[in-house]
């Protein structure tokens, strides 16, 4: 059988940026040592982290303290303006839902995809999901005038004979994001396991920390058994999430969809609000690890090809959203519905026009410059465009929930809604929860997949690997990408 | 239980200690690694995990279960909704497919901790912390006799430190 050899490049030419092979290399991460001293590295508190902490603590704070005089002076402070009874709690509910899509969708769709860029930044995209799923699971409590008795809200047989309706999209609601909570603490722990075994391991640890390290890992031992079990069985989670993670928002979408409310009756809500959820949680995960890479010196882990290889993701869920946002106004045209016309010519041009001038500002147009391959590869503007989505995700939510039901079937219906102050700070409350777990998470636990990063970093060997690699395991002299990007 | 411990810096050294050992059936072998190797692997041949069994089992058992309380309870408690029958099996697919992951995923981890024996309360006996960093491990559990054959195999096969264990 003929072999083809590759020629191999010669030192002197020009090297573009080969993201589809460099996302799988760590060219400055030499071996194991170093990989477990940097990364266990972040768990030392930093100014950052104290300060980052005290304002979450302080946005948490005030939201609690507008919960409090919610739940004293009742719902009627929240700004509802019948038949606007979904307002702020509700978009910011699904907000945080569909930022919890892009932890599972990193963690399990791209590990069945096989795509390396992955590797460095799952395990935060991951507690990312577990934090925000928390967050949203406040806000239907927040939504209740007798917040006391949410446990009316759990569909299960009981003595009140209100028996769950399984027929309910609301049912259907509790059920997906109750699975979809417990098998993403779950896929979140099974990779932790073997790290804590680390962490367990290491000589300089306080005794009570090495105890709590010891209980979590389980006794992991990192033998051949363990490890083929794991393998097996993180495949299989990776599976049963994976079409977890389309359904969660689908449901979610149910919930508007299966209503007849202008702008909700459509069958594209769920492929909609699935890339949607993705697209916000990609923008979620930029936001904290562009951050996390420069504050705790881990751009040699989380490089640039990881970032612009996400930012193609980013991008390519924008374009699928924008082409949703495309197909509504069609169908609206199109289907010759006049309560249907008139809603969507009141949400684009009428009262709501800057609520949609924002949304399809920051969800279609500025992610276009993620074609820019200079972009891309820009951290600072990565960062910047995170915040545009974030903010566009939110508006997307509220221009779906709030101009439909201020803009119904009957005019002598038609209202408007101002959220007040109690609304805003309980949403800026949510940040500041979500914020405080984060943080505490990354304090504790290591934010990189040590085991994972081992796996593409290259082992030690006595003899000439024909990769590239020394007998002590290094790398032959490898160029950055980018200049600079591991000073 | 007793046997040789041997730790090893590289990876092909362990590999080749591993089908030594493998060729002169010193004893039962139990290799550690800081991460999966399939050159490991190759060299233990070890059969597939059963994990495989249990999530197909729990997901099984979650989505009969899914569909049969949502019947059941539809059944026992009857409210006709938009004229569609009591029971109606579309709907109740969504569900059917929730409780199928919730119970399949959850058997996944039964399954992941009893093949791997874990939790595990004693870890003393075969084991070093810096099997969790960057060494190998390879611990041959044999009988006292054979426990000079294992010891110079691993020594002979580049292990940095071997050491009689019980």
């Amino acid at each position: 059988m003929a072999t083809v050899t590759k020629p191999v490049p010669s030192r002197d030419e020009p090297r573009r940026p080969n993201v589809a092979s460099a996302n799988l290399q760590l060219p400055a991460v030499r071996d194991y040592e170093q990989v477990d001293r940097e990364i266990s590295g972040t768990l030392r508190p930093t100014l950052f982290w104290f300060l980052g902490l005290g304002v979450a603590v302080f946005f948490l704070i005030l939201g609690i303290s507008a919960w409090m005089y919610q739940i004293y002076s009742g719902l009627g402070v929240a700004g509802y303006n019948p038949p606007v009874m979904w307002g702020v709690y509700i978009i910011t509910f699904v907000f945080w839902i569909g930022i919890g899509h892009a932890g599972t969708l990193i963690s399990a769709i791209l590990y069945l995809f096989r795509a390396g860029f992955r590797t460095t930044i799952y395990r935060c995209a991951e507690a990312m999901t577990v934090f925000a799923v928390m967050t949203a699971a406040l806000f239907p409590i927040l939504h209740l005038g007798r917040p006391w008795k949410f446990f009316w809200l759990i569909p299960y047989p009981n003595w009140r004979y209100v028996w769950p309706q399984f027929k309910s999209p609301l049912v259907w609601d509790v059920f997906a994001i109750l699975t979809y909570f417990t098998i993403s603490s779950t896929f979140l722990y099974i990779g932790l396991i073997p790290d804590i075994a680390v962490l367990r391991d290491r000589e300089n640890i306080s005794p009570i920390r090495k105890q709590i390290f010891s209980m979590l890992s389980l006794g992991w031992r990192n033998t051949d058994s363990e490890w083929r079990h794991f393998a097996r069985a993180y495949l299989f989670l990776a599976a049963l999430s994976t079409p977890l993670v389309l359904s969660v928002h689908s449901v979610v979408s149910f919930d508007f969809a299966m209503a007849l409310t202008p702008g909700w009756h459509t069958t594209i809500f769920p492929p909609y609000f699935v890339a949607g959820a993705i697209f916000s949680g990609m923008g979620m995960v930029f936001t904290i690890i562009i951050p996390l890479r420069k504050w705790w010196g881990l751009k040699h882990y989380v490089t640039i090809n990881h970032l612009d290889a996400a930012a193609k993701l980013a991008l390519f869920t924008s374009l699928i959203v924008g082409c949703a946002y495309m197909n509504e106004w069609f169908v609206a045209w199109f289907s010759g519905n006049e309560a249907e016309k008139s809603f969507f010519a009141n949400r684009i041009w009428g009262q709501w026009w800057w609520a949609s001038a924002i949304l399809y500002t920051c969800n279609m147009v500025l992610p276009l410059s993620l074609f820019v391959q200079r972009l891309r590869r820009s951290a600072a503007w990565l960062f910047i465009i995170s915040f545009t989505i974030n903010i566009g995700m939110w508006f997307e939510r509220f221009v779906i929930v709030v101009p439909s039901l201020s803009h119904e079937f009957e005019p002598w219906q038609w209202t408007s809604y101002r959220p007040t102050w109690v609304d805003y700070s309980i949403l800026a409350g949510s940040f500041g929860w979500f914020a405080m777990w984060f943080l505490l998470f990354i304090k504790q636990l290591p934010v990189i997949a040590i085991a994972e990063v081992k796996e593409i970093v290259p082992p030690r060997l006595r003899t000439v690997h024909a990769h590239g690699i020394d007998p002590a395991g290094r790398h032959f002299e490898f160029e950055p990408d980018t200049p600079g990007e591991f000073a | 239980m007793r046997g040789v411990l041997g730790a090893f810096r590289e990876l092909d050294a362990t590999v080749s200690a591993i089908e030594a050992l493998k060729q002169k059936n010193v004893g039962l072998i139990r290799v550690y690694t800081p991460t999966p190797r399939h050159e490991l692997e190759e060299a233990i041949a070890a059969p597939p995990s059963p994990v495989r069994r249990f999530t197909l089992i729990g997901g099984l058992l979650g989505v009969t279960f899914g569909y049969w309380i949502a019947i059941w309870v539809s059944d026992y408690w009857p409210l006709v909704v938009g004229g569609k029958p009591i029971a109606s099996w579309v709907p109740y697919t969504i569900f059917g497919f929730e409780v199928m992951v919730l119970i399949g995923g959850l058997s996944t981890v039964a399954g992941l901790f009893i093949s791997s024996r874990v939790p595990r309360l004693t870890m003393q006996v075969g084991y070093d912390a810096r099997f969790s960093h960057g060494d190998y491990g390879i611990w041959v559990e044999c009988a006292p006799e054979q426990a000079r054959t294992a010891e110079d195999l691993l020594r002979q096969h580049g292990a940095v430190e071997v050491r009689r264990e019980r």
